[in-house]
């Protein structure tokens, strides 16, 4: 009975679905700071202290708002593309080791990094398939875009995240986590590199954003949805950008490592965890405001002949190393 | 509950942006609303490119006899709540262009209107105390179609 109190505590409050839902509104505040900050402006100041409640303004305006449904559209797929993108991220994120072990205990298994990897491209898939069901062209066109970055970036993402597995000899994210005693960032900080850049297209942020490239397209896939669906998409974003970051922080960052100082280890484990991701998330949102963005066509360039041979390269060197080169050291 | 949401209407104010037939002076004015100078997104207000996902129109300029049906199609594609503020002298009443065999008039002969900015073209100052003035008077709920007409008379 208790345990599947504990169980039902760990997915509903901590770490599970409320603590991740205020650490996403906390990490779209903070990017939405250093994005002001760096354009020369203050950004959100007056809602709450310092604007820290503006998305959790946003959103509860958003599901108080009317919701139109296009007659035109595909009503089924309109309706529950933005929940289903969200819930699969967030079923995805239970799997990383927030504090020390993930949010449903035990649940790690051989391979779950591969698992991991197949949910956010069925969140994108999602993304792809609330454009496309929304009737409208330029839902269309982004929805699109949406799958051509995303088929064309996963291969390459999927590569790099083959480095830290290689380097920890296992496919498992716990055992991941557990081998950095010296974060991987340091031992392969190219693939790290290049895994920041590609996790940045990815998640559909400058120079990669052209799936919602306002000039063009409005606003992309997102362009017919309005009230709570959209709040629900918005958010889908959001909780993607922070599994990015998250799973950055698993992969190359040593997830919760770090010193534990005194009282519970889950606490510090949280902390560090949680440090880590805000720094991701601080340099992805300064790549996107130095950068200017791409033409859909520079993108799809920039995948097939930049990004994935250098990622071949880099997983060849990181295996050699780690076959050779680390058992030495 | 309406407190809660009241509250978060309040302070999130998402705009779009329309321009009916505008001299372009008065959308200078509102691109310096949202660069660093006058930097409205410190209260929350936010350019969206999509009428779905918008709370506030901004119209700027007259309309022309083109572009009323296409206000009026932008408007009824927002989502309820929503409020108009009409910027300048001209989106209030036609300004100079009143009168024209091709000007239907102020923005309030094809949609409703909340807020009236005059000025040709207001400073940013008077469109944010504008903006500001709309919001407050959501603070006890009226209905959206409530029609301010206070800051018409200069
Ligand atoms: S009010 Fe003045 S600045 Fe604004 S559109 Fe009319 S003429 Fe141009």
């Amino acid at each position: 009975m208790i345990d599947y109190l504990w169980l039902i505590f760990r997915v509903l409050v901590f770490p599970g679905f409320t603590f991740l839902l205020f650490f996403t509104m906390f990490c779209d505040w903070i990017e939405r700071k250093v994005e002001a900050r760096m354009q020369n402006r203050m950004g959100p100041s007056f809602t709450g202290p310092r604007g820290l409640f503006q998305p959790l303004a946003d959103f509860i305006k958003l599901l108080t708002k009317e919701e139109i449904t296009p007659t035109e559209s595909k009503k089924n797929f309109f309706r529950f593309a933005p929940i289903l993108a969200l819930s699969v991220l967030v079923f995805a994120l239970c799997f990383l080791p927030i504090d020390g072990t993930s949010v449903i205990p035990n649940v790690s298994f051989g391979g779950d990094l591969i698992f991991v990897m197949a949910l956010v491209s069925v969140a994108n898939f999602m993304l792809f398939l609330a454009g496309w069901s929304s009737a409208n062209p330029y839902s269309s066109i982004g929805a699109a875009r949406v799958l051509t970055q995303f088929l064309g970036y996963d291969i390459p993402l999927l590569m790099l995240a083959l480095a830290p597995a290689f380097l920890a000899g296992s496919l498992t994210l716990a055992t991941i986590v557990s081998s950095q005693w010296v974060p991987f960032a340091v031992l392969a900080p190219w693939a790290f590199v290049l895994f920041i850049i590609t996790m940045q297209a990815e998640l559909e942020k400058d120079p990669f954003d052209v799936p919602h490239a306002e000039s063009e397209v409005v606003a992309g896939h997102e362009t017919e949805y309005s009230g709570g669906k959209l709040a629900f998409l918005k958010l889908a974003r959001d909780v993607q950008i922070v599994f990015g970051a998250s799973l950055i922080t698993v992969l190359f960052l040593g997830g919760a490592n770090g010193p534990v100082f005194f009282g519970f280890p889950e606490f510090w484990g949280t902390l560090w965890f949680v440090l880590k991701v805000l720094v991701i998330i601080v340099i992805s949102e300064y790549i996107t405001v130095l950068f200017a963005r791409l033409r859909i066509d520079q993108v799809v360039k920039a995948n097939w002949r930049i990004v994935l041979p250098l990622s071949v390269l880099s997983l060849i060197l990181t295996i050699s190393l780690a076959v050779w080169i680390y058992p030495l050291v | 509950m309406t407190n809660i949401a009241t509250w978060a209407r309040v302070k999130s104010p998402w705009v779009l942006h329309f321009n009916s037939g505008a001299c372009n002076g008065c959308d200078i004015e509102i691109v310096a609303l949202l660069t660093p100078k006058y930097d409205v997104e410190r209260f929350g207000i936010k350019l969206e490119p999509s009428p779905r996902h918008a709370d506030v129109l901004l119209t700027t300029g007259c309309v022309t006899q083109q572009c009323a049906e296409r206000l009026k199609r932008i408007y009824e594609q927002m989502p309820q709540p929503k409020f108009v503020v009409a910027i300048g002298a001209c989106a209030c009443s036609g300004g100079v262009f009143a009168g024209n065999y091709n000007v239907v008039g102020g923005v309030d002969k094809v949609i409703p209107v909340n807020a009236y900015i005059p000025g040709c073209p207001p400073r940013p100052e008077a469109i944010i105390d504008g903006v500001v003035k709309l919001l407050n008077s959501l603070q006890p709920p009226k209905p959206a179609k409530k029609e301010e007409k206070k800051d018409v008379k200069q």
